[in-house]
């Protein structure tokens, strides 16, 4: 139930940022729409992962749904009424719940590789966003443009360091253990 | 003769973890080691005049033997590294083989790029060189070189994965493993051993370089399919480095491990981790990954701290090495009465070979110096000492350790001979890079002055000298794979 509120929570705060993702891309694709991510995830938080042989469905499903949503036209179209709709639907339930339910059946090995390419995406999307010579986005300027590449350069640091801190100095006591699966869904 | 000391930690001998996989990618190694030796022969033949070269196809060979020992090496250092992390942590084969297969995989990619599509950008593949080929090659044949490095970067990356998730299991984390413990003076039941606290230190900065290797691949990849977008040369000439850098280095770190298991067989004392090798190595791990700033210093562009920061850390980077590794195998091999067998003397000469390789480089690493000689002979020399006088000679001396079998024996008349030829070959190799450096004759040039040839064909001879030996190495390896042990 608490997790149905917090999803629901996450859901509303992105529908209110709904003006100011027309205003600053910062905001519609590293706020909102990890927003709308997150309120899948929450949704499904305590859903049981049957089966193990789902788990790659899953993933690929939530990885297909990540690509299109990382192609800066579609950025563009999720400013339409149309692709306002399908981001609304798609990331929740189509990313945000896939994931959810396939990655506590991932092997570690390839968890700790997905996570590795998101940090080398981010930078390759850092890479793009700052340096491109036209507007990769036109309903965004390229100042704008050139601040979500320096903003994605940050959050692959930040990332970076949320993910290695427990590797290096160990699982803090606090957190539930993250590499054994999970309980709840079963795995 | 004699069998293996009975002063040596048993159990750590009787394991024998993935040696078929091990066994076969050495094979592997060993074969291509000798195969871009021979490469680099018919390139310094050429400079010399002594046979006819294209100049496009040398530059095809130069990239074909960049790109094949910078792989090799790591190749040839992660199965020796994987095989003694194997004595203290359970690791999974599957993942090897599929961190083989990509390797591979990577090869084939890279090598097609290359003598299919004619690339010959080099094997740093700087932006934004692989696109501007000047109708040498296509772009596609670019792309099939960087998607090869992707490949084999993938590969390298399960590797370290597994490697770090193991480690992490075992030891609790990270820096357990690295040794914080006997460096902070806390008590610890369980210190990690040399190897695991070099694969602690290989896996953090590896895969940092992996990770930002691949994202500015995948940026000059994008750059190659749609020109339009624009790459930031200086950033990309950044991270190529810090990858480039801390991934050869990674491969004589990984190899370093034979040593330090090897050779208490030998000596009788086991090489246990201190407060000393833990620091050594933690300061290697910040300096591997600072240091790459000295292969900008012509770049006037960069910030003149960083450039100071690379000078300063080259200087501080020799002393991990020399204080711990370098003095410690000299320690342990002093009155330890030790047979001379061509796996101990291999592995004994690995380490002499990287200390004097550190010299060389930290000359090229200041900035004056630099300024002269960093286009010149002298930065093959450098690099050239550490590879084939430091990890293509670890590779051989575990090679040699992998087949020798229960006894140790001297070496025989054949082993004695290549192991001379071999070094006789090596070190004329590259004091001769070397001299030429220091003469000013530029790197990286197919055709060659008449005034310059002298040094081209003496080089020539003793690298003749050093495929020899590596010949008889490589053959010799193959040859015993299949005998039982004796």
């Amino acid at each position: 139930m608490k997790m149905t509120v917090l999803a629901l929570l996450a859901a509303a705060e992105a529908i209110a940022l709904r003006q100011a993702a027309e205003a600053s891309p910062v905001q519609h694709v590293l706020v909102q729409m990890p927003l709308l991510v997150l309120a899948g995830v929450l949704i499904s938080w305590d859903m049981r992962g049957r089966r193990r042989v789902w788990a790659v469905p899953l993933l690929l499903t939530a990885l297909t749904a990540f690509l299109f949503w990382m192609l800066p036209r579609s950025v563009d179209w999720a400013l339409t009424p149309a692709g306002e709709t399908a981001k609304y639907l798609s990331l929740p339930l189509l990313l945000g719940v896939p994931l959810r339910l396939s990655w506590p059946w991932l092997a570690p090995v390839l968890r700790g590789f997905l996570k590795a390419n998101v940090l080398s995406m981010l930078g390759v999307l850092g890479f793009l966003y700052t340096h491109a010579p036209l507007r990769i986005c036109n309903s965004y300027l390229v100042s704008a443009q050139q601040d979500l590449g320096f903003a994605f350069l940050q959050l692959a640091v930040v990332l970076a360091c949320i993910w290695a801190v427990p590797v290096l100095f160990g699982h803090p006591r606090w957190l539930p253990s993250g590499s054994a699966g999970c309980s709840k869904c079963g795995a | 003769m004699n069998t293996i000391s009975e002063n040596y930690v048993p159990g750590h001998a009787a394991a024998a973890p993935q040696a078929g996989a091990v066994k076969l990618t050495m094979v592997l190694s060993g074969a291509v080691f000798a195969l871009m030796m021979v490469f680099g022969l018919l390139m310094r033949a050429a400079q010399g005049q002594w046979i006819d070269l294209d100049a496009a196809l040398f530059y095809q060979l130069l990239t074909a033997h960049g790109a094949g020992m910078v792989g090799t090496a790591a190749l040839s250092g992660a199965a020796i590294m994987w095989y003694f992390c194997g004595r203290h942590l359970v690791l999974s084969g599957g993942i090897f083989w599929a961190f083989l297969g990509l390797f591979l995989l990577g090869v084939v990619l890279i090598l097609g790029a290359i003598f299919i599509g004619g690339y010959g950008g080099a094997w740093t593949f700087l932006f934004p060189l692989p696109a501007l080929s000047g109708g040498a090659w296509e772009a596609g044949a670019a792309a099939a070189f960087m998607l090869g490095y992707t490949a084999i970067g993938v590969g390298f990356l399960l590797y370290y994965l597994e490697l770090g998730r193991r480690i992490h299991a075992r030891y609790g984390s990270l820096v357990r493993a690295l040794g914080w413990n006997l460096i902070l003076g806390r008590e610890d039941n369980d210190p990690p051993p040399p190897a695991i606290v070099a694969a602690a230190a290989v896996t953090i900065f590896n895969s940092i370089g992996i990770i930002l290797g691949a994202a500015v691949l995948v940026a000059s990849l994008v750059h190659l399919l749609v020109p339009g977008f624009e790459v930031d040369a200086l950033l990309a000439k950044n991270l190529i480095y810090f990858f480039g850098h801390v991934f050869i280095n990674a491969s004589i770190y990984m190899a370093v491990t034979a040593v330090y298991e090897i050779l208490p067989e030998y000596t009788g004392k086991p090489w246990k981790s201190n407060r000393l090798f833990a620091i050594a190595w933690n300061a290697v791990l910040i300096f591997v990954m600072a240091v790459y700033w000295h292969h900008l210093l012509q770049d006037v562009v960069m910030p003149p701290w960083m450039l100071v920061v690379g000078q300063l850390v080259s200087y501080f980077s020799g002393i991990p090495l020399i204080a711990v590794t370098a003095f410690s195998t000299f320690l342990y091999v002093r009155g330890s009465r030790m047979t001379w067998d061509l796996a101990s003397s291999l592995l004994v000469l690995s380490v002499a070979g990287w200390s004097v390789g550190s010299i060389p480089a930290s000359i090229d690493g200041m900035i004056s110096v630099n300024k002269v000689m960093h286009n010149t002979m002298w930065v093959p020399g450098h690099f050239h000492t550490y590879l084939l006088l430091g990890e293509v000679v670890m590779a051989f001396g575990f090679m040699a350790w992998l087949v020798r079998g229960k006894t140790i024996s001297q070496m025989d008349g054949l082993d004695r001979a290549a192991f001379v030829t071999y070094l006789a070959g090596a070190a004329g190799f590259v004091t001769v890079f070397l001299f030429s450096g220091a003469a000013s004759i530029p790197r990286r040039w197919a055709v060659h002055y008449e005034e310059w040839l002298a040094h081209d064909r003496i080089g020539t001879l003793f690298g003749g000298l050093v495929v020899l030996g590596t010949l008889v190495f490589v053959l010799r390896f193959a040859a015993r794979l299949g005998r039982r042990e004796g």
